[in-house]
Formats: C-alpha cells, structure tokens, sequence
C-alpha cells in the first residue's frame, strides 16, 4: 500500500495500489449493474439488446412540466440503440433502462434531456449514458445541482464531451461526473485518463460497428460512442465491486489507464534496452 | 376607400416594400457567403456535396437552406420531417457524428436516392450553433470521385467543427434578416383589400424610383459599416443622429424618414 508521501511526490503510479485490483473484474458481464441510456430510445427487438432492456420510458410536455410515460414507440433516430449495442458487447448481462427525450415531438432543446436525467436520478440506476449535451448556458445551475445530486445518490454519470469550440453542459463539469471524447483505438480495454484535462476519459469512438434500426449495424463515428464504451467498463467493475462511489469509479478508472500506460512504458524501454545492447 | 384610406395604405404598402427590399438586400450576400464557405470547407474534405439544414417551424421539423453537389437543387425543395435521419438526430442531440455506411436505414436519404438516383453512402454530420442554440445542421456526403468512398475521418470531423462556427454565425444573421422579409410577406397576404396585379405595379413603380434605390445604397453602407468596428459603428451613428438632429429644425425631413 502505498503512503501519501509518495502521492505528493508525485509518483501517480502508486495510487493502483490503493485498489489492490487485478484483471479478474475484466471477465465479468456486470450483470445485475443497472444503466440508464438518456437518448433517442432503445430498438428493444434487435438481436444484441432482446431481454436486456427491463423498462423504457419517454419524455412527454404535461402542462410545461415533462413527465415520463412507458414507451413501445422504440428508437426515432437508432442513436440509442447503438449506444445501447456498444455497452452491450462490454458488459452483456448489464440492465437497461431507456429514458427516450429524442425525437419526443414538442420538447425544447435541454429541457426534456435534464427532466431525463432527473428521472435517472430518480431511479437510482447504477451507471447513466450521457451521449448529449447543451452549450445553453441556462442549463449551467440547473444541471450542476443534478449532477451534485445524482453524485450523492451514487449514480456515476458518463457524458460524451462536445468537439466543438465552446464549452458544453455537463461534460464540463468534470468535478461530479466523467467525460469522454474519442480516440482511433479501437480496444475498450485501453481507454486512457487525461489527468488535469476538461475531458479526462478517452475511449474508442473511431467507426465503431454497432446495433442499429431494423436489426442493422452501423459503423459511426463520434463522442458519443466512446462514451458508452466506458459505460460498458464501469458497469463490469460494478459487478466486481458493488459498494464503489462515483469518486472511488473515477479513482479506479485513473488507476488502470495508469498502469496500463506505466506497463506500456516499462515494455518500450525494455524493447529500447535491448535494443541498445 | 376614401381618400385618407387610400393615403395611408400607400404608406403602409411603402414601408413594407422598403422593409423586404432591406431585407433582400442584406440576405443575398449571406446566402452567397454561407455557400461560399460550404464549397470551401467541402474542398478540404475531400467532398462536393454539402448542405446547410435550418429549422422549419415550430414541429422540429428542417429544411434546407443551402446546398452544393449534384443534389442540391432537388435537396433545396425537401423537408427533413422532425428527428427523422442523421440530420434530426444532431440538431436534436447537438452531437456531431459521422457514418460509413448509410444504406437503407436513413429513410430521409433512401426516399432522396430513389428520386433522384444519388447514391448516400457516407455522411458527416455537425450542429450549427449560436448563442448555445442549435440552429441548424451542416452536412457533407461522399467523397470527390468514384465510389467505394473513404469514410470521413475523426480529424475531418473535429475540422469541419471550426466551419461550422462561421457558418452558425451567417446562418444566424440570415434567418434574422429574414424574419424582416417573412413579417413583410405576411403584411401583404393578409390585407385581402388589396389587388394583387395593381399591388405588384405599384411596387414595381415604386422600386424604379430613385428614392427608393438611394434608400437601398444607404442601408448597404450602414450595413457595412457597421461590420467594420466598434469605432466604425459609434461614428456612424453619431453622424446618422446629427443629419436627423438637423433635419428635424427642417420641414423637408423625408430623405431619411425611413
């Protein structure tokens, strides 16, 4: 175990030890792990979601309030399906919930996506996709007291971050939830952590295959598919460790992107060694 | 109609006019600009067909407002019905997102293809935003040549998020300047007193004059020296409010009565 003298010190590389974590979480399925996609719906009847999604529900303007009725209406765009399909294949056995505030006719930009993440919030799932955002700025308060809520309750949230230049909500707030953006490997084993960056999360986003409408795949490319990819991550190391916060989640994400990069270091140097000799 | 009647829908009927030519004046070079920089940014793509999908009423749903490419005259007469395609999806989500592979499954594009026999493989899909609203999509399709086309690259993607800013912000000062010409449009279909053919005369009448023509000029130089800088702008309308300050001690005030 390591000491805070070597923390301060500045060697990252030994707060893996405060997990004492191996690589058996990588075998689980993160079964009974429940994950909420906030999207467009989830196709239910494609082969790689049948029996995975346990309740789908969708946004609806009730006199400028939103409330959330049970939904057979399924996915408008295939966005959440394919976000869906991603974490899937990571964690097979995860529990889906779908909160539908795409594509559901009436509702302003931002306002069905945070009574969507109230819902989610709400419902204690364990792990809640966030494949959008809002660059209104007010959303700003609103949905950093959400996000303080939704920490609280223990549910860790992952936002995919915007590529665009201006700032967008919440995948700022790096604080109280994790942010990904893309990057072209394609293993979701090797995500990596940007310590001290606004978006710390990298995972694949590059022309990732996945489910799609009318029982299809697609090949997209965006943050919002390297998002779910660390939802899948999450939801293995939830069935390992159940009791984890969303502090202690971020804490282990850190930790394996660091020893993985430590690993990859020591081997380069030793190629460079032997190569030198 | 009495005569005062007559007098003051002739004043009314000028000011609309005057207000559509305004606003004629100041969209035409934006439309330009906003396709100008379609065909530029498509060029550093690697791609010639692009478009720029707005808003279209209140039901979400969109529509065209510039394209380029073989398409894009048949593309500017569609709507894209809300949150139906790729389109609906990033104006919705306000996420960019690129496919390799489009194929049956986007039905906007399917039903475009089957018209026109176009055939959408790969599309690259960017939200417009200003002000932290999303006001349209900017969207490229296929590559330069032959098919099977190279799928748009993740760094093709994070470029085209630099164009659409720029587009954003003349797309934004279009549909502004637009407001002024549809709110005119509006004047004109609703006063059911009016005869058409007589109306379209008088306007045409009434653009001929050299009053309105100079009317025209001076609103462009307003407009471009108002683009010029905060001190372009102030001295502008220090001078603009001295000529008006001036022309009030006068009873001949009607050169700037606009």
């Amino acid at each position: 175990m390591t000491t805070v003298s070597a923390y301060e010190s500045n060697e990252h590389s030994s707060i893996s030890t405060y997990f004492q974590m191996d690589d058996s979480w990588k075998l689980r399925t993160g079964k009974g792990v429940s994950v909420a996609v906030i999207d467009s719906g989830i196709d239910v009847s494609h082969a790689d979601l049948q029996g995975k999604v346990k309740e789908s529900v969708e946004a609806r303007a009730d006199n400028k309030r939103v409330v959330f009725d049970k939904s057979d209406t399924g996915d408008s765009a295939g966005h959440g399906t394919a976000c869906a399909g991603i974490i899937s294949r990571i964690a097979p056995d995860a529990e889906f919930y779908s909160i539908k505030v795409l594509g559901a006719g009436g509702l302003g930009d931002g306002i069905a996506f945070l009574a969507g993440l109230e819902y989610a919030v709400k419902n204690r799932y364990q792990i809640i996709n966030l494949s959008l955002g809002t660059t209104k700025p007010q959303f700003f308060a609103p949905l950093h007291d959400l996000l303080d809520r939704a920490y609280q309750a223990g549910c860790v949230v992952v936002a995919a971050a915007n590529n665009l230049p201006q700032p967008s909500y919440p995948s700022v707030f790096s604080s109280s939830l994790i942010s990904v953006s893309k990057h072209e490997d394609a293993d979701p084993f090797n995500f990596g952590f940007r310590y001290g960056e606004v978006i710390e999360l990298t995972a694949p986003g590059v022309y990732i295959r996945t489910a799609w409408l009318n029982n299809s795949y697609k090949s997209l490319t965006g943050n919002s598919f390297a998002c779910p990819h660390i939802v899948g991550i999450i939801a293995l190391l939830l069935e390992k460790y159940p009791v984890l916060t969303p502090f202690q989640v971020k804490s282990a994400l850190y930790a394996i992107a660091q020893e993985k990069q430590e690993r990859n270091m020591a081997n380069e140097s030793n190629e460079e060694d032997k190569l030198s000799e | 109609m009495s005569d005062d009647e007559i007098k003051n829908l002739e004043i009314k009927l000028r000011s609309i006019v005057e207000t559509i030519d305004v606003a004629n004046a100041l969209t035409a070079p934006l439309t330009l600009s906003i396709e100008n920089l379609l065909r530029i940014s498509a060029a550093e793509i690697n791609s010639e067909e692009a478009s720029v999908i707005v808003r279209d009423g209140d039901a979400g749903d969109l529509r065209f407002l510039s394209a380029i490419g073989k398409v894009a005259e048949h593309l500017k007469t569609l709507k894209i019905p809300s949150g139906k395609g790729i389109a609906g999806f990033v104006f919705s989500s306000g996420q960019p997102m690129a496919l390799a592979d489009v194929g049956a499954e986007d039905t906007f594009y399917a039903e475009v293809d089957k018209q026109t026999g176009y055939s959408t493989q790969t599309i690259l899909a960017t939200p417009l935003r200003h002000d932290g609203e999303i006001i349209g999509v900017l969207e490229y399709i296929n590559r330069i040549g032959e098919p099977p086309f190279e799928p748009f690259t993740s760094a093709e993607m994070d470029k085209v998020a630099l164009f659409a800013e720029a587009i954003a912000s003349l797309v934004n000062a279009y549909e502004s300047a637009k407001l002024f010409r549809d709110l005119g449009d509006k004047m004109l279909s609703a006063d059911e007193k009016l005869k058409l053919e007589e109306m379209r005369k008088w306007i045409k009448d009434l653009r001929e004059t050299n009053e309105h023509k100079e009317m025209i000029d001076l609103a462009l130089i307003v407009r471009e020296l108002a683009g010029r800088g905060d001190a372009e702008r102030q001295m502008c309308k220090g001078i603009l409010e001295s000529v008006l300050q001036y022309s009030d001690t006068k009873t001949e005030t009607s050169f700037l009565s606009f």
